[in-house]
């Protein structure tokens, strides 16, 4: 990797107090950044918004729906600390976690169409996402495209 | 919709600026910028000033037709995000730090419109 060229005041001044950390893995890097940042504000909006369905409407309405919610959302917790860990395994983690999301988003938005009584409520993952501008049906597309793109880290 | 005022205008522009910096940034910088850095940090101070006037007017009387928890929840998030971003970017020290200002830039915009609409439609969704 070569040297970037470092012209930031701010990014000196922080380097100069020893705030900055020593260099991480590409993955953790750059784009893969961004990609965790979302990952990190899907995890926030989904697990909060399922915890609020459960205990502030109507849990009997749609139990399999809500429960579906929170587990997508804890699962999104999962991958936004796996995909941002440097960790040995955090890789191959990171890859479960992500399948997972897919398999779940393409399962439950399935589902909603087939059986909307059961899986059409609100939920990050029914209608493949659509209630989130079908960010978790292309994300977890991107996350596994940016984990094979580093897949050599995976032993590191 | 609600009416515009001019919170939502100040931080429609703060917010604009940030991500506008962050998108330039992203296209001609290899590090992280200075000024999409400080426009991000704009973004906090704007919104704790919003939090501090929100406090004022709500304690003064002033009707929010929505949930106030609401609400704060949605002001602390959108108050998390400015400075998590930044020592992102600062630590990143790459082309891509630049995007995640104008990302964070743009979540703030969000949330200022959802809590704009909390405050003054109630209940939307």
């Amino acid at each position: 990797m070569s040297e970037k060229p470092r012209n930031s005041r701010i990014v000196q001044a922080a380097q100069a107090r020893g705030v900055d950390k020593a260099p991480r893995p590409g993955r953790t890097t750059g784009l893969g950044r961004i990609i965790i940042a979302v990952y990190g504000v899907l995890a926030l909006s989904a697990t909060v918004r399922a915890l609020y369905q459960i205990f502030f409407r109507d849990f009997s309405e749609a139990p399999l729906a809500y429960l579906l919610s929170l587990l997508a959302g804890l699962v999104y917790i999962l991958a936004t600390f796996t995909l941002s860990s440097a960790k040995p395994g955090a890789w191959k983690l990171s890859l479960f976690a992500v399948s997972f999301e897919l398999l779940g988003v393409l399962v439950v938005g399935l589902l909603s169409f087939v059986l909307p009584d059961h899986f059409g409520h609100d939920s990050v993952w029914s209608y493949f996402g659509k209630g989130y501008g079908y960010i978790p049906l292309v994300l977890p597309l991107i996350g596994l495209w940016w984990l094979f793109r580093n897949r050599n880290e995976r032993h590191v | 919709m609600f009416a515009l005022n001019g919170f939502f205008i100040a931080g429609a522009i703060v917010c604009a600026l940030a991500v506008l910096l962050g998108i330039i940034a992203t296209i001609i910088r290899r590090y992280p910028d200075d000024w999409a850095l400080i426009a991000t940090a704009g973004t906090e101070i704007f919104l704790i000033v919003y939090a501090v006037a929100a406090g004022i007017r709500q304690a003064g009387g002033e009707a929010i037709l929505g949930e106030s928890w609401e609400f704060w929840g949605y002001l602390l998030t959108a108050a998390i995000m400015p400075p998590i971003a930044f020592f992102w970017a600062v630590s990143d020290k790459s082309r891509w730090a630049n995007t995640v200002l104008a990302v964070s830039g743009a979540i703030t915009f969000v949330m200022l419109f959802r809590m704009e609409q909390i405050w003054h439609v109630g209940v939307v969704a």
